[in-house]
């Protein structure tokens, strides 16, 4: 449906340096996808979606919507922003504070130059799009009167009430306090769905990303280093700064050892000189030095002297500290140099100083690279 | 469809849409084509024939004979000139410290503190705005002057028969032009106090600091880059100023540097390669000390310590010393406001001017109000300067209204549009009236004489105003408010019909007020421009008071003060407004 291919637009600070933008970005979404544009702030998510909105003009590349060329640099085409028939949510919201309710959703249907929509007809289709995003019967209300959620709702019934076939979300839930933003997510999601809208968000928030989306693209310095589905991205991160980004993982450094079998397992060693068994991405070469990302939540306490399940490997240590946090205990465990982070169970906690043993399925310890 | 029209087609579309930024295209373009060609048409000219002037030799009918660098040289040598410039200097800074010290512990006490009658300090400030500076300063010549009361007290008390104080003299200009700027100062260091960070102030209390200590170890060094860039502001305003020079000045022959230039463009035959002359020197001077101005006030912007919504400075508590601070406030709004109103009020009451006393009594009269309704001239008058002030108000918004939006949002030509609309800055009032008589007398059209012309000089001389409230508007709306509009498929004209008109409309209604307002005060420009049949009341004050028609003239400007002032209300008002609705943010 939409194709972004070799995307970039990078801008230049005083410093003659990279100041953010996008280095060639290329993805493919199929109709109705929810995709996901991941990353820290100024990794480029933001400038990808104002290039294909057409708020920004990229240096290169290509952007077509189905058969559709938005802008092709070789071609010379860049169709205007408002010709493009593409709905957004901005960070903002947006809303136009000198129009009612009514008047902010209807304005795409009245500036609308593909053709003239009826007075009766433009009512219908605002007081559809109302009901949609749960405000039936709002629409008389000034824009100034509605809270933050309300705002939030009114932007996204004004960005589908022309039903385009895409739909650009930028940071939408970030000005929302933390129980209203659960509440979104969900919504945002179900909404998607039952509209079927080919949906592009952007947002710095792993969990979020992790719940809504088909697709994600996780970005850093303006490049997309991994383009996949959650679990792929959450459970198999093409590199450390994927897996540091999307939960706090722990990171290793070590050796490859031999050969890796045809699961993909094989063993690492670490500086200690002790090994463990880690999943290794295809075509991975012996005696490289790799780093290992170990998310802390698969990590299992055990008392000391207990001995691994088969194929799970055991490294001993200390805790430095333990944090009881509700639902569930957090350790800093040192081994060695280094200190583990480890997310266990809450109802049973060992104290700081305790010796234990962390154990660990070799599919958690996951090689993502040099 | 074969590739090679499919190459063509997209061709003739990158030919239809050949845009940077999405609201860059023709119609922004040919918006700002326009305004540059207007703007420079405009702006432009009166620069360009100061210069002219300044270099040349020029018979009778003005037609040029060569260049010479004589009128500058003549400046160097003239005695007279460098006497006007060292006196424009005394008179600037003397008058700068004055009224930073009377508006700037004032500002301080009504923002920061707890003293009383606060809002005797607005009411003076917001009265004064509606003030021609002329009746101010006539008011106090009369207060200061031989016949006026301080003078007769003095007689009275002493039984001498001189005068304690010579009121046509540096110390007279100095005092009179501190005290018209003062409400100003007030208005401008108000806004720095209100905005700085009480949190700073209380930390330091808390560590033990009196309330003086802390004034002048953080509240101080805090408001610094503030406050210099105020006095720099204050001392090109003083430079430039003119109703003080004049009326003060120049009947003891104490010339400053704008009041040498009227002499000599009044002078018969007029001297105008002189008066050119010494305006390019006056220009180079402001453009140098505009630059030193822009930078300190960008300094001072960084150092602003405005927090986040909600916030509520909390002020001193002074103690008891809060009753002294109350009588300073007190103090400042019978020199500010009730001193000159009082006298006002007595001179047009009176069918001749006479000093304040009980044998004036049975005198008093109406018969000067009268006049001013019943006279022909006077409604005639009010109309005309309704007429110029709303006009030039007008067109300086409609063309800053777009020039400032492109400008802010970095459009077309947006820079360069900036400049061309603040150049007029570098000029002193009475140096852009020579320079817009000049040009007017050239051009071959019946704008000489006429309103048009006064109407033109306003417009060249606010329309930086203008560009300032626009600007400072537009930066006040969200930017993702008209990125939706483009989004939602609103083209560039639509967006600014539908959705940047609207909300940009308290600025530009706040605009055009504060123009009004100000262009009902000026008298620099008007002074040269206008003919007997286009007057505006500035100028007609000005003639009547050289001319000894105190009564009458006092009547008319009271009655005057009174409209203006109320429409200063409305200004206020409107500022409140605007102030509470920052819209998207």
């Amino acid at each position: 449906m939409l194709s972004v291919a070799n995307l970039t637009k990078i801008y230049a600070n005083k410093f003659d340096t990279q100041a953010g933008g996008v280095r060639d970005a290329s993805f493919e979404l199929a109709s109705g996808t929810f995709f996901t544009l991941l990353g820290p702030s100024g990794c480029g998510k933001t400038t990808t979606l104002r290039c294909i909105a057409g708020l920004e003009r990229p240096d290169s590349g290509r952007i077509a919507v189905g058969d559709r060329v938005l802008f092709d640099h070789q071609l010379g085409i860049a169709v205007p922003l408002n010709l493009r028939g593409i709905g957004m949510v901005f960070q903002s919201y947006a809303i136009w504070p000198h129009m009612t309710v009514f008047e902010n959703i209807a304005f795409p249907l009245r500036v609308s130059k593909d053709r003239k929509y009826q007075r009766d007809e433009i009512t219908r289709m605002v007081e559809e799009a109302l009901d949609t995003v749960g405000l039936g019967g709002y629409g008389e209300r000034p824009a100034t009167r509605l809270s933050g959620g309300q705002q939030q709702r009114v932007a996204l019934a004004r960005a589908i009430v022309s039903r385009p076939q895409l739909l650009l979300l930028d940071e939408p839930l970030s000005n929302l306090d933390a129980a209203l933003r659960e509440e979104m997510r969900a919504e945002l999601r179900r909404l998607q769905q039952q509209i079927g809208v080919t949906t592009i968000y952007v947002t710095h928030d792993q969990s979020e990303a992790l719940a809504m989306s088909d697709l994600i693209a996780v970005m850093e310095n303006g490049r997309i280093v991994q383009l996949d589905d959650p679990r792929t991205i959450y459970f198999r991160p093409a590199s450390a700064f994927v897996a540091g980004f999307i939960g706090a993982a722990n990171l290793i450094t070590g050796t490859s050892q031999d050969a890796v079998a045809a699961d993909g397992i094989g063993a690492v060693r670490l500086e200690d000189g002790s090994a463990i068994a880690c999943l290794f991405p295809k075509g991975s070469a012996a005696g490289a030095s790799v780093t290992v990302a170990l998310r802390p939540e698969s990590i299992e306490v055990v008392p000391e002297g207990q001995q691994a399940a088969s194929g799970e490997h055991m490294l001993r240590g200390t805790v430095a500290s333990a944090s009881f946090l509700g639902g569930s205990g957090r350790y800093d465990v040192q081994i060695g140099p280094r200190v583990l982070r480890v997310v266990g169970s809450a109802e049973t906690m060992v104290g700081a100083g305790a010796t234990v043993g962390l154990t660990f399925p070799p599919t958690a310890a996951v090689v993502v690279g040099g | 469809m074969t590739a090679s029209s499919t190459a063509a087609e997209a061709s003739a579309a990158a030919r239809a849409n050949p845009k940077t930024s999405w609201l860059s295209g023709d119609p922004r373009r040919l918006i700002a084509g326009i305004l540059l060609v207007v703007l420079a048409l405009l702006m432009l000219p009166p620069l360009w024939i100061l210069f002219l002037d300044s270099f040349t030799e020029q018979d009778a009918i003005g037609e040029i004979t060569g260049f010479t660098l004589g009128h500058f040289a003549k400046l160097l040598a003239d005695k007279r000139a460098v006497e006007s410039a060292w006196n424009s200097i005394v008179f600037a800074i003397g008058s700068t410290i004055l009224s930073l010290l009377t508006g700037g512990v004032l500002a301080w006490l009504v923002e920061r503190t707890n003293a009383p009658f606060k809002v005797l300090a607005y009411l003076a400030t917001i009265i004064s705005m509606g003030t021609p500076f002329i009746l101010h300063v006539i008011a106090w010549l009369f207060l200061l002057g031989k016949v006026g009361p301080l003078n007769d007290l003095y007689r009275i008390v002493t039984g001498a028969d001189d005068n304690l104080f010579n009121v046509h003299s540096m110390t007279g200009m100095i005092l009179i032009e501190g005290f018209l700027w003062s409400p100003l100062v007030f208005l401008m260091l108000g806004a720095t106090f209100r905005a700085a960070n009480a949190d700073m102030e209380e930390a330091a209390r808390m560590s033990g600091a009196t309330v003086f200590d802390t004034l002048r170890r953080v509240s101080l060094p805090l408001a610094k880059p503030a406050l210099l860039a105020l006095s720099l502001f204050v001392f090109i305003r003083s430079i430039g100023a003119f109703e003080v020079p004049a009326l003060v000045g120049m009947p003891a022959r104490l010339y400053v540097l704008t009041t040498d230039v009227y002499a000599a463009t009044i002078h018969v035959p007029p001297d105008l390669g002189y008066a050119a002359a010494f305006s390019v020197v006056m220009v180079a001077i402001m453009a140098v000390l505009l630059y030193y101005y822009g930078r300190l006030s960008r300094n001072a912007e960084r150092f602003a310590s405005v927090t986040g919504k909600g916030y509520r400075p909390r002020p001193f508590d002074l103690g008891t010393g809060r009753w002294i601070a109350g009588a300073i406030i007190i103090f400042n709004f019978m020199i500010v406001l009730v001193l000159p109103l009082i006298t006002l009020i007595w001179m047009s009451l009176l069918p001749f001017p006479k000093s304040f006393g009980l044998s004036g009594i049975p005198l008093l009269t109406l018969d000067n109000f009268k006049a001013v309704f019943t006279v022909g001239g006077y409604t005639e008058l009010a109309v005309n300067s309704i007429t110029v002030a709303a006009g030039a108000a007008t067109v300086v918004m409609l063309l800053t209204a777009l020039a400032g939006w492109i400008a802010a949002r970095n459009g077309p030509g947006g820079r360069v549009l900036d400049q061309l609309a603040t150049i007029s800055l570098v000029f002193p009032s009475i140096c852009l009236g020579v320079a817009v008589m000049e040009v007017y007398l050239r051009v071959p059209l019946p704008i000489y004489g006429s309103l048009w012309i006064i109407v033109i000089a306003y417009v060249i001389r606010y329309m930086p105003f203008g560009m300032r409230y626009v600007y400072s508007g537009v930066l006040q709306l969200h930017k993702e408010l008209e990125e939706a509009a483009g989004v939602a498929g609103a083209g560039a004209m639509t967006t600014l019909r539908r959705i940047v008109a609207p909300l940009l409309s308290p600025a530009l209604i706040a605009g055009w007020l504060f123009i009004f307002l100000i262009a009902n005060k000026e008298l620099a420009i008007a002074v040269l421009l206008a003919s007997p049949t286009s007057k505006v009341i500035a100028v007609a004050i000005f003639d009547q008071y050289v001319n000894g028609q105190g009564g009458e003239l006092a009547a008319f400007g009271l009655c005057w003060t009174v409209l203006m002032t109320g429409i200063a209300v409305i200004f206020f008002a409107q500022m409140r407004r605007g102030a509470a609705d920052v819209y998207g943010n």
